[in-house]
């Protein structure tokens, strides 16, 4: 596939609370390093802790690199009503395209009620929600794939795999997730076990299967490897994993 | 010579893993690999009470290609003694603890004495080091500092939350070895060579069912000195079972 078509689903950019930031011109720089031309972004914790302002540099970013970069709104749940207000800021003020939510960063339970006033205004608005997934108590697979059931309108993006273990814990779970979910698609960033992707496109098709880097906290020049390098899989279905997928749910 | 220094061959058929040594082998071959460290995924003697002549049998079949390391459970008294004693007769190179399929901790006398008799036989413990308890690095580190004989490797060294962790008991035990499989960050790769030195971190992939070509890819992409990759990739492995004695 030629690389301007390629989206990487899920860089995050602007600095970082826990170090390790980029801006926008060294996250562009990173993904075609891989050989990939466009990202979908979300807003790095910034170090003030407030993200409002980590919208607006994500807007930035998208007004910088039009072509290149999609833009997600990050909003903390615990913050209530100021977190659907600050959502709708960032869609119609900003002219981001869709959320981010990361449990374990902001500390919440995806399935839990804070969650629900987002989902609804997704639901209202027809924007996809990027989750990060696989943190133990707040985003664990079956938590996942209850919010999915709660909002089964709403496309929602697994990050990691749908799990963070290297033991291969999550993987059945990640799996029922996606079997019982339909609105629910996974991320190729850092997974345990070349083979769990694989099967993951044999069982629920390659249409269900996105690749990501989470860069910078990942390296894509490795991690898009894991797709391109797959022993396993066909041009059209890596095709479809490189950015037919992400153009499709996330590039709005 | 590049050595992948943790690699899996087992039949498990209610985790749909079907890891048999010529896919093994078939995955070295696709990365440029020359051999691989291998170990079943039971403890023996659970599940397989004949797993280590399982295992013998198998990397029988690729002279050369594969080294044996005998995953055990501690719990089983004497009988755990003999399955270790065993595997070194059978040209074993060290032995394997992942607690979280054995729920024995890394420091429990049980553990500790298995780990003894592998430094008796100057070979190394691999141990499964991640981000599950009774697995992450300070945990782990206990039965380094037990058994300060004994070579101590975290494999996955810290996996995806604990790689710092990793390097940090790594500096504070001498007797600890990183290895990089799975862990996803390749700087990290880096940080630890430049913190407790080339010389003891080592390549591994977790194969067959993560990629081997993809690991390696890891090491080369942490941008090592032609020198220190050559260490990591291959030499400290062989150097660690060059000495072990049946």
């Amino acid at each position: 596939m030629s690389a301007g078509s390629s989206i990487d689903s899920h860089v995050y950019v602007g600095e970082s609370l826990y170090g390790g930031g980029v801006d926008a011109d060294e996250l562009i720089a990173r993904i075609e390093a891989a050989g990939v031309h466009r990202a979908i972004a979300v807003p790095a914790r910034p170090p003030g802790y407030h993200l409002g302002p980590a919208n607006d540099v994500a807007a930035a970013a998208q007004c910088a690199y039009p072509d290149q970069l999609r833009c997600f709104a990050r909003v903390d749940p615990n913050q209530g009503d100021a977190a659907v207000a600050e959502l709708e800021r960032a869609l119609d003020t900003l002219g981001l395209g869709g959320l981010f939510l990361h449990p374990n960063e902001e500390l919440f339970r995806i399935n839990g009620p804070l969650v629900r006033p987002l989902m609804a205004v997704a639901r209202e608005r027809g924007i996809p929600v990027i989750v990060a997934t696989g943190w133990l108590a707040v985003s664990e697979g079956p938590q996942v794939a209850d919010l999915a059931r709660q909002f089964p309108e709403v496309p929602i993006v697994m990050t990691n795999g749908g799990q963070i273990n290297l033991s291969g814990l999550g993987q059945v779970d990640a799996e029922i997730a996606l079997d019982t979910c339909p609105n629910l698609t996974v991320q190729t960033a850092g997974t345990y076990r070349e083979d769990f992707i694989e099967g993951c496109v044999r069982r629920f098709g390659a249409e269900r299967v996105l690749y990501a880097s989470s860069c910078p906290v990942m390296e894509p020049r490795l991690e898009v490897k894991r797709v391109q390098w797959a022993p396993n899989l066909s041009d059209a279905e890596k095709q479809l994993m490189l950015g037919a997928n992400a153009e499709r749910i996330l590039w709005r | 010579m590049i050595i992948d220094a943790h690699m899996h061959v087992d039949d498990i058929p209610a985790l749909g893993w079907k890891m048999g040594a010529d896919l093994v082998v078939s995955r070295l071959d696709q990365a440029g690999i020359d051999v691989g460290w291998v170990m079943t995924i039971v403890d023996a003697p659970e599940v397989n009470s004949n797993a280590i002549e399982w295992l013998a049998e198998a990397m029988a079949e690729f002279p050369g290609r594969l080294e044996g390391f005998a995953r055990i459970h501690p719990w089983y008294g004497d009988l755990s003694l003999e399955l270790l004693d065993r595997a070194f007769a059978l040209g074993y190179k060290g032995l394997k603890f992942h607690a979280v399929t054995t729920i024995a901790h890394p420091s429990g006398e049980d553990s500790l004495r298995l780990i003894r008799r592998a430094a008796e036989h100057n070979a190394p413990t691999l141990f499964h080091c991640g981000d599950e308890p009774l697995t992450t690095p300070l945990t782990v580190a206990f039965a380094a500092a037990a058994v300060p004989q004994a070579t101590i490797i975290l494999g996955h060294m810290g996996a995806y939350l604990h790689t710092d962790e990793a390097i940090e008991v790594a500096e504070r035990h001498e007797n600890i070895i990183l290895e990089t499989s799975g862990m996803p960050y390749p700087h990290k790769i880096a940080e630890a060579v430049r913190r407790i030195g080339a010389e003891r971190v080592m390549f591994a992939s977790d194969g067959p069912g993560c990629s081997p070509k993809i690991d390696l890819e890891k090491i080369r992409v942490a941008g090592l000195s032609p020198a220190d990759e050559l260490l990591v990739m291959g030499l400290n492995a062989r150097k660690l079972i060059d000495g072990v004695v049946k």
